[in-house]
């Protein structure tokens, strides 16, 4: 498995990327699939993704969350006919900050060290996680291949 | 704060992934102009003429508060304008990878029980979310889309309908102040109605009283589709008709989720930050389990040799078919990635997975040349990864792995073809090279796909009879037929893709069509069952009979059960002319029927194909030359931009009197949009713009190249693809 351990390499390049689609059983709120896929499966622990993918929905049904503080906002952002989003951030601006900083924590703690990268939804207009997942450059393509090839017939 | 996101210049604002400036277009600001001039000028003659007095006959509060009400109405005008309504940035073309050539038009998706479908936006790349639209006018896919108003010169969507609504709101209170004060006003004045103020009072309230009618008129019904949780665009185009709603949660949460929800984001225009994470080898795996090592040792170095040359062979001529009917698909994404080579990796993983199930490879390439014309590919296996497909054959086709990288070709049943999706869709698409160079080095691969190679066409697809049976498998392919009856049938009964087969299918047996009753034995039931499975129990049942008998019974019928057992490429005026070779009892189908009889048997007879094949590739070319999409949206090419079909080159074509499944469709739709005034008419621009798109794919031509022995046929596609159909 881990047979780069006698192959120092420095660099790594992009081999595939992995969509994350959504999750749209409950209708159009932001929910993303944590079924695992199975280009992951030689990657990554299939726990670790899911709850990262599982944090991710729940950071976004709270951007979502219909409460006292969303309608206090549009109370006042109607009041100061909308001038008030040009001093203060909405809620859901706020949340999609603190989504971005645990996406740069997952993939500093637990995704590049495994060779992969989550890209913030947002980039993507909330359609799909996007993983990019990397190859040691120079090595064999097949090991990859094989090893996630072997991951899927274990499916 | 707003994002200025309407206007002829620049669709997108500083984004990568946004379109091309577009021309300057005067005309589009006209009845923009002429609102603010008419809400800003006759407020402000109001002001200076009638407020004077009103605040010294009654109070001051009057004029404050209509000054109130019109700041109000002028902020959400402004809002409306001048924010993004929820614009899509367009996909990056690594996203699309996989939905190359012979991906779906479209993918359904479970909400809440119900089927929905998500069509494949060739401007954009990606597939539609639920609710999702994209606007001719701006050029972009916006979420939740309403309507473009012209009014505002704006789309209106997720973001900014609730400054919309307020708006209507707001003004319509606005004209009735107006109105009511003015009439005050020129009561108090009956003897003076000669002096300035009041002549300009009056024409204020000529101008108010005019447009109270028609704002009114939107505001209520903007008020109704509020309540009901719906779009001006679901509405218009009748897509709840039948009453189910996914998107619905009870009046008083719709009217919340409107006004009080948080302010959405926008996604064109953010600032990106730079990706300063460093990936660096050595990498970390997880340890294989048990069942990963016993694969790995049963996968033993099969991979690799000969797929790869293959691979590679049939991608160039993949490329260059697709190159003769229209402009070349996107770069493999061997090209994206140049660092790895991924024929070889796709390939293994093809390999590793052992004996194909028949129909998997039931779905040939051959639709490569018209570009992204065809169906099923990657997408129905997307499909059923992500989604609840359960049942354990997807599961082990699913397990395909890389081929999600690529563009597979899935198929009718979605489920079984992933495996050997990518292997057939090498080797079937060599062009012109027979059974020679697919055949040699198909070998033991492609012996077992070539048994169940299909042309794409109905012969080989009783394979996918037994599959569509199962009701397993997600059908992609021939939605496009199957979406004349879009609105209805589609959401109501659509279950998986496959049901648009199935249930057009069903509907033969209901005009007694001889030939196809055997036939349809098998799949019918299957697609209530997999309704009902998914849907709600009765619902499907009740309405999709309704809804597609009561349409358009004999087009959709037999060119449903034909697509059903045809090859998911398989266009709906190819359908159309079946269908009318069905309805006429002609001999020549009634063969590839048994065929599909056959299934469970030996070998379909030779001679039904080269008929239908000659059919079909009359019926191709002319439905491949006619189906270059008129209507902005769809500008590249590819398979899922097939839309407007022009139906009458095709018809002309056609055997029979095959009715235009495209040309039903679209005129169709069209009336309804196009109905009403400002608002319908946007959203019939929408909703329109959705209905004759979602018609037929063109369909390669075939004609049959027999060749001796081996059992296997070939079979030459217009594009030169090749397929193999067993015998």
């Amino acid at each position: 498995m881990g047979t780069e351990m006698g192959q120092k390499r420095h660099s790594a390049s992009l081999a595939n990327k992995v969509f994350i689609q959504r999750d749209y059983s409950e209708g159009t709120t932001c929910k993303f699939q944590t079924k695992f896929p199975s280009e992951l499966e030689s990657r990554i622990e299939r726990t670790l993704f899911e709850d990262t993918v599982k944090t991710l929905n729940n950071y976004y049904a709270e951007a979502e969350k219909i409460g006292g503080q969303s309608y206090l906002e549009g109370c006042l952002a109607c009041a100061t006919a909308y001038l008030i989003f040009l001093c203060v951030e909405t809620r859901y601006e706020k949340v999609l900050k603190k989504i971005a900083k645990y996406i740069q924590e997952q993939n500093e703690k637990i995704y590049a060290p495994r060779g992969l990268l989550i890209t913030d939804p947002i980039e993507r207009g909330m359609r799909v996680i996007e993983i990019s997942i990397y190859e040691d450059r120079g090595s064999s393509g097949s090991s990859s291949g094989s090893s996630s090839v072997s991951g899927s017939t274990a499916r | 704060m707003p994002g200025f996101s309407s206007g002829g210049v620049g669709g997108g604002v500083g984004v990568p992934a946004s379109a091309p400036p577009r021309p300057f277009r005067p005309s589009r600001y006209v009845p923009v102009s002429a609102a603010t001039t008419f809400l800003v000028g006759s407020t402000t003659l109001f002001f200076c003429f009638t407020c004077p007095w009103l605040s010294e006959y009654f109070s001051s509060v009057i004029p404050i508060y209509i000054a109130v009400i019109f700041l109000f109405t002028l902020a959400n005008f402004c809002m409306a304008t001048f924010m993004d309504p929820g614009v899509f940035p367009r996909a990056e073309e690594d996203e699309d990878k996989e939905d190359d050539f012979r991906a779906p038009l479209y993918k359904t998706v479970e909400i809440k029980g119900i089927q929905v479908r998500m069509k494949w936006c060739s401007t954009c790349r990606f597939y539609r979310p639920p609710r999702c639209s994209h606007c001719s006018v701006c050029d972009n896919c916006v979420e939740d889309f309403d309507h473009h108003c012209p009014w505002v010169n704006n789309c209106i969507g997720r973001r900014n309908y609730r400054h919309f609504f307020l708006f209507l709101l707001s003004l319509t209170t606005h004209i009735m102040n107006v109105f009511g004060f003015g009439l005050v006003y020129v009561l108090h004045h009956r003897q003076q109605l000669d002096t300035p103020h009041a002549a300009v009072t009056m024409a204020v309230m000529c101008v108010a009283g005019l447009f109270f009618v028609p704002v009114a008129g939107l505001t209520g019904f903007h008020i109704v589709l509020v309540a009901r949780g719906r779009t001006t665009n679901e509405q218009v185009t009748g897509k709840f008709r039948g009453g189910v709603n996914p998107f619905t949660n009870g009046c008083l949460r719709n009217i919340s989720h409107v006004l009080c929800s948080s302010q959405a984001p926008r996604y064109m225009g953010r600032w990106r930050s730079p990706q300063a994470m460093e990936v660096q080898p050595p990498f970390l795996r997880p340890p294989l389990t048990e069942a990963q090592l016993e694969a790995k040792v049963l996968d033993n170095g099969i991979q690799n040799d000969r797929h790869s040359t293959r691979s590679k062979s049939s991608l160039d001529q993949m490329e260059s078919q697709s190159a003769d009917a229209e402009p070349p698909p996107p770069p493999k994404p061997e090209l994206r990635y140049p660092g790895l080579p991924r024929a070889d990796t796709e390939e293994s993983s093809l390999l590793t997975e052992a004996p194909p199930t028949p129909s998997m490879y039931k779905y040939r390439p051959a639709y490569n040349s018209p570009g992204r014309n065809h169906t099923a590919l990657t997408h129905p296996n997307k499909m059923i990864r992500g989604e609840s497909l359960d049942s354990p054959s997807p599961s082990i086709l699913m397990s395909s792995r890389q081929p999600n990288y690529r563009s597979e070709p899935s198929s009718l049943d979605g489920a079984t073809v992933v495996g050997g999706g990518v292997g057939v869709r090498r080797g079937g698409v060599e062009r012109g090279e027979g059974p020679g160079g697919p055949g040699g080095t198909t070998g033991g691969l492609s012996g077992g796909m070539s048994g169940y190679s299909l042309t794409g066409r109905s012969y080989t697809s009783y394979p996918s009879s037994l599959v569509l049976s199962t009701g397993g498998s997600r059908s992609s392919s021939l939605r496009s037929a199957h979406t004349a009856h879009n609105p209805l049938a589609t959401l109501q009964s659509e279950g998986t893709t496959d049901t648009s087969y199935k249930s057009l299918a069903n509907q033969t047996p209901r005009n007694g069509s001889l030939s196809y009753d055997s036939l349809l034995t098998p799949s019918e039931s299957p697609e209530f069952e997999s309704a009902a499975h998914e849907l709600s129990p009765q619902k499907p049942h009740a309405l999709f009979p309704s809804a597609t008998v009561t349409s358009q019974p004999e087009v959709v019928s037999p060119s449903t059960r034909l697509q059903g057992y045809t090859s998911p490429f398989l266009s709906a005026q190819i359908a159309q002319q079946r269908e009318g070779q069905l309805l006429q009892g002609s001999a020549t189908f009634s063969s590839p029927h048994r065929a599909y009889l056959r299934a469970v048997s030996p070998p379909p007879p030779s001679s039904g194909p080269p008929e239908i094949q000659h059919l079909l590739q009359h019926n191709q070319d002319s439905s491949s030359r006619a189906s270059r999409n008129p209507s902005s949206s769809s500008s590249s090419p590819g398979v899922r931009s097939l839309e407007p079909p022009v139906s009458p080159p095709p018809r002309g074509l056609s055997l029979g009197k095959s009715h235009s499944y495209t040309g039903e469709a679209g005129p169709q739709h069209k009336p309804r949009p196009a109905g009403g005034g400002t608002v319908p008419g946007g959203g019939g621009a929408g909703g329109g713009q959705q209905a004759p798109q979602s018609t037929s794919r063109p369909v390669l031509g075939n004609h049959t190249t027999s060749k001796p022995g081996g059992g296997v046929k070939k079979v030459t596609g217009v594009g030169g693809t090749t397929y193999e159909i067993s015998v």
